[in-house]
């Protein structure tokens, strides 16, 4: 019988929802390796809060370990923990997100087991009993698909990839606590992030406007497409407008190639072609929203809505929000 | 911008609205504030092409030969060597053999020797093939990417202990009274207001005993020296705007093809080169000459139709285009040359001193010989302290008494009888080809291109639209040319006073990189897009130097 | 203060991926090679320390091929005092091998700080930095982004999602790099003419047997056309739904 090991993430006590994708990757492996259990692992200093739900997401049993340290994330506690859980229970995989935690915590729990770490995955199988995982590398150019032998495999899972199923199981619960240290590295506090400063060039959201903004003052609207985001987006603007002096230079999503690097963008009132989006053709993704039906821009979307600019976004802003509840 | 009413179809002069040089700012005292840094060479040489390469490798040689030492500096505005060298190219291996006897040819830098050549007039559907003209026999010569011998060109440069500094654009002359002492390099990390980001880096001096102009076609701080010190030449230095593709190709080709005719209109000088780099990777262009009348003419444009026809749509259908580049290509010929090319503390080598032989297509081996005439005179004139412009012109006539000069000479009015249009063209170079140049003697004499008049014909170039998959646009093409310039860089180009709407338009359709757009009646100046082509130069604003790393970054071009 | 700063060799970012004839690896032809631009932020960050520090020596270290000595050099143009290649046919795929290779090298440094950019833009596999602590048993920070550094101990912040993690560690102690940490410089002119003077020492370095093999470099699956979605408001929740579940972006 195989095991497999999905290691969950907790915020202030309530299970992140990133955690139901890392349970369902887990799942899909379990069932690959055929007659095999999944065991859903958080640490934190208490209970959890949605901890009980992973089970409908594939878990057979969730573990909550807790120790007084580990409220906030605590790097080397939390990898000796695991480590300690992995060895004791004969896993055969362990799967992690691949957020900021869990990329930060899956190499040290790799690297401590002696194992190679499949960082980012985006797709699992299993061939003649050793694990194939799938990976983007060169910035989505590409995928690699590796080979993992022996055990235990060590991957994190890509977020917004393994969409959560929920199907109607409970697992059983389990609850220890464990002793030990936070570890050297101490996670003081979490701070919020600074506000307004996505870069332009950084952000993975790009939410763009041009001249069909028609005054300054509308470019309100995409503010608020993008703060409904929560924090992952920045408004980019077209040279034109920047040039009329309607939003500042750095605001301006580049002519060139190499200045805008979203995994999403969304083009509203943006009509023609911008050099740039040769290059974000490969692996971003591109929305469209214009006035326009022969717009060019549409010709390089991925989706796109016709229609008046003022009726659409408002509304995609208010989905969005409820997304992210 | 002023507007002239009824722009349409009025005639226009470009040099009228086009700005002076900035001597001003190319050329500075030594010792002018304003530079970090201060280097001291043997030797500076601006510009990493063949002809820079080849100086800074014989001058090394020379110079281990003798057992003594010689700081040797190259100059290159591209981010790395290559990254902004464009060219079709057949390459005459000649000046290869000279300068690296010890190298067994099938580790020269070639793709491949030409074994098959043609060379066609078109119409808009047909191939009429033609005799290869004389001048145009390529047996004994090699595809080559000029991007490829640059960057195995400047390894052997380093290799030698020759300092290559990529990145660095010489943005102005260094002078002492009459003299050439060195060069200022461009600053870095400007915005668009000029004002200093985070990583702003001042300007650099680097002063050399002699500096050698080695900065390719329409050379900024060539022209700057020549204007300043008078330098005449028996005709203005005339020029043609090459724009260049590669694509990798699902149907093979196997020869060299050049051709004359469609889509070019009949006043207007050029043709098309397409040449096989690998059987499936093939390079191909247009070159028109810049005198075009037409207002409306685009290189680009043109050679998007060009595509088109049967004879290239063959090779290219289902294939992938994976390079755009542009640059101009000087024509004038021996008599555009200036009368001399050395002065107090200076060389000008290449195609910044005009070696290209336009009826043959060759202009790298000229480059690269004139790189080691310059090197052997220079490295004289060190050796007796002494880089005076009496022992440099020992330069000149290395030069004048060689091959180059004297394969100009022969071909010295054929580019120019085309200023007739392509069929009395036609005829003259033919009567010259067959008489080796002696009929019709004497020097056609020409305008500059600025000073051609312009006129918008309606009709006459007509516009593409891309289809994505033969066809692209400009702003396609400057992505694929590896364009990644900061969008926030202070703009280079200096643009003249009161621009009326047709000339903006004109500039418009000159510009391959779709740098000008006339947008509400304004011009406007997507400055990143440059690829450095210098037809704006030519034609339009005046092309200045930016940022080092800006501009293309060709691979095999 | 004795810094490290480990280095890897990498692709340009605008490479257009050709896959090899054996399948499972870029076909190199053409391909320009730069410092992974995650490094130059450690490679930066290692020269103002040491430089507030008032002394030091940073040392620049990768694991790659003959040609990684040009990267190497650019660190040392940009001020590092030596570089150490350990020199292996290829590099890796798997970031244990490469993570063991180093942390052999860096055991006996007596390093105060041992840098890594976050991660390689050829590989994105975000781990041979932490690996390598662990290997050292070294306190580590991944993802810094901002950094500030007392006797003995630092403070480094990092981004994560929603919010900003500040996060205390002692000295000695390894940290990965990320944008925003600070503005690398340019190397001047003469600091590339000092490069070329600076020690770079050459090991030989056979991989040890990992646990991991490359099975296939696959293109990316064909873009679908795009569509209209649909006409106005209307079309949004049918538009989220799309990025949700077929771009997978939401």
């Amino acid at each position: 019988m195989s095991r497999v090991l999905a290691v969950l993430e907790q915020r202030d006590g309530a299970l992140r929802k990133v955690s139901h994708e890392v349970v369902t990757g887990a799942r899909r492996l379990a069932d690959a390796f055929s007659n095999s259990t999944v065991d859903a692992l958080v640490m934190a200093a208490g209970a959890v809060r949605g901890a009980d739900a992973v089970g409908g997401f594939g878990a057979d049993k969730v573990i909550t370990l807790t120790n007084a340290a580990f409220g906030t994330y605590a790097p080397e506690g939390y990898a000796r923990t695991i480590v300690d859980r992995v060895k004791a229970g004969g896993y055969d995989a362990v799967v992690f997100a691949a957020s900021a935690t869990g990329k930060d915590l899956a190499p040290r729990v790799a690297a401590r087991l002696g194992r190679p770490l499949a960082q980012e995955v985006i797709d699992v199988a299993v061939e003649s009993g050793a694990v194939i995982a799938i990976r983007p590398v060169y910035a989505g150019k590409a995928l690699l698909k590796i080979k993992i032998a022996g055990s235990p495999a060590v991957l994190s899972l890509r977020p917004n990839v393994f969409t959560p199923v929920q199907r109607p199981k409970a697992g059983a619960a389990e609850a220890a606590a464990v002793d030990g240290s936070a570890g050297r590295v101490v996670v003081k506090q979490i701070k919020a992030a600074p506000a307004g400063t996505l870069d332009v060039a950084e952000a993975p959201i790009v939410v763009s406007g041009g001249r069909g903004l028609k005054e300054p003052a509308n470019f309100k609207v995409l503010e608020e497409l993008a703060a409904a985001f929560g924090g992952r987006a920045a408004v980019g603007a077209s040279r034109a407008v920047v040039d009329a002096g309607w939003r500042p230079h750095a605001d301006q999503v580049g002519q060139t190639g190499k200045t805008v690097s979203p995994t999403l963008y969304v083009a509203v009132g943006v009509s023609g072609a911008i050099q740039h989006l040769a290059g974000m053709r490969t692996s971003k993704v591109i929305v469209a929203i214009n006035k326009d039906k022969d717009a060019p821009i549409f010709k390089v979307a991925d989706y796109g809505i016709v229609g008046d600019l003022f009726e659409v976004v408002p509304k995609l802003t208010e989905e969005i929000k409820k997304l992210h509840g | 911008m002023a507007d002239r009413g009824e722009g349409r179809g009025e005639r226009f002069v470009p040099a009228q609205y086009q700005p002076p040089l900035p001597l001003d700012r190319l050329i500075l005292k030594n010792g002018a504030v304003g530079a970090g840094d201060r280097m001291d060479l043997d030797v500076l040489i601006v510009g990493a092409g063949p002809a820079g390469l080849a100086c800074a490798i014989e001058l090394a040689q020379l110079a281990k030969r003798d057992n003594s030492d010689l700081n040797i500096g190259v100059l290159e505005k591209a981010e790395a060597l290559g990254e902004h060298s464009l060219s079709g190219a057949v390459v005459n291996p000649r000046a290869f053999r000279e300068l690296f006897p010890d190298v067994p040819a099938a580790e020269l830098p070639f793709r491949g020797s030409v074994k098959h050549e043609r060379v066609c007039l078109l119409t808009s559907r047909a191939t009429i093939p033609l005799p290869t003209p004389p001048t145009m026999r390529n047996a004994g010569n090699y595809i080559a990417s000029l991007c490829e011998v640059v960057r195995w060109l400047g390894a052997r440069a380093e290799a030698l202990g020759v300092n290559v500094f990529t990145g660095f654009p010489a943005a102005s002359l260094i002078v002492d009274g009459q003299r050439v002492a060195g060069v200022r390099t461009a600053a870095t990390g400007l915005d668009r207001d000029g004002q200093p980001l985070a990583n702003y880096m001042a300007p650099n001096d680097l002063v050399a005993g002699v500096t050698a102009l080695a900065e390719g076609t329409r050379g900024t701080l060539s022209q700057a020296w020549i204007q300043w010190q008078n330098v005449g030449a028996a005709n203005p230095q005339i020029y043609a705007l090459g724009v260049k593709e590669i694509w990798e190709t699902k149907r093979p080709l196997d020869t060299i093809v050049h051709t004359l005719g469609w889509p070019l209109p009949t006043d207007a000088f050029g043709g098309s080169f397409m040449y096989p780099l690998e059987p499936n990777l093939v390079a191909l262009g247009l070159v028109v000459g810049l005198d075009y009348r037409d207002a409306g003419l685009d290189v680009h444009a043109l050679l998007q139709r060009m595509k088109q026809h049967p004879l290239f749509r063959q090779y290219l259908e289902g294939g992938e285009m994976v390079e755009w580049g542009a640059k101009t290509i000087p024509e004038g010929g021996y008599y555009s040359v200036p009368a001399r090319r050395s002065g107090e503390g200076v060389v000008i080598l290449g195609d910044s001193a005009g070696f290209v032989d336009v009826p043959s297509l060759k202009g790298i081996h000229y480059a690269m010989q004139s790189g080691m005439f310059a090197a052997r005179t220079i490295f004289q004139a060190l050796k007796a302290n002494d880089p005076s412009a009496e022992r440099l012109a020992d330069y000149d006539r290395l030069v004048n008494e060689s091959f180059i000069m004297k394969d100009l000479y022969r071909t010295r009015n054929m580019r120019l009888a085309f200023k007739d249009g392509f069929y009395v063209g036609g005829a003259k170079a033919a009567v010259m080809t067959a008489t080796g140049g002696r009929i019709p003697g004497g020097k056609i004499a020409v305008e500059s291109d600025a000073e051609v008049e312009r006129r918008l014909t309606p009709g006459a170039s007509p516009g593409i639209t891309p289809d994505g998959k033969l066809t692209f646009s400009k702003v396609d093409g400057v992505f694929k040319s590896g364009n990644a310039t900061r969008d926030t860089i202070p703009v280079h180009l200096v643009v003249g006073k009161d621009v009326p709407t047709d000339v903006a338009e004109f500039y418009a359709h000159l510009c391959p990189a779709g740098v000008y757009e006339v947008a509400q009646g304004t011009l406007r100046i997507n400055a990143p897009n440059c690829v450095d082509c210098k037809a704006t130069d030519v034609l339009g604003p005046r092309w200045t130097p930016r940022e080092g790393g800006s501009g293309p970054k060709y691979k095999r071009m | 203060m004795k810094i490290a700063v480990c280095i890897k060799r990498v692709p340009d970012s605008e490479t257009r991926v050709k896959i090899a004839p054996d399948g499972k690896s870029i076909d190199e032809a053409g391909v320009k090679f730069i410092l992974n631009p995650y490094d130059e932020f450690a490679v930066e960050e290692a020269l103002r320390r040491k430089e507030k520090a008032g002394a030091g020596e940073v040392v620049v270290i990768a694991l790659g091929p003959a040609a990684a000595q040009e990267t190497i050099r650019t660190a040392l143009a940009m001020g590092a005092d030596r570089g150490v290649l350990l020199q292996a046919e290829r590099i890796p795929a798997d970031g244990l091998q490469t993570a063991t290779a180093l942390a052999a090298e860096l055991k006996a440094g007596g390093y105060d700080l041992i840098l890594f950019g976050k991660m390689a833009i050829d590989d994105y596999n975000h781990q041979v930095g932490p690996m390598v602590a662990e290997l050292l048993d070294l306190p580590c920070v991944t993802t810094v982004a901002h950094l500030e550094i007392e006797t003995g101990k630092g403070t480094a912040e990092r981004e994560i999602e929603g919010g900003v993690e500040v996060v205390e560690f002692p000295l000695p102690a390894v940290l990965t790099t990320d944008k925003g940490l600070n503005e690398p410089r340019y190397p001047a002119l003469k600091g590339i003419m000092a490069a070329k003077k600076k020690p770079l020492e050459v090991k030989p370095t056979t991989i040890a047997a990992g646990g991991l093999d490359v099975v296939a470099l696959m293109p990316p699956p064909e873009r679908q056309a795009g569509k209209i979605v649909g006409e106005g408001a209307a079309a949004v929740a049918e538009l989220v739904r799309l990025l949700r579940e077929e771009a997978k972006v939401l």
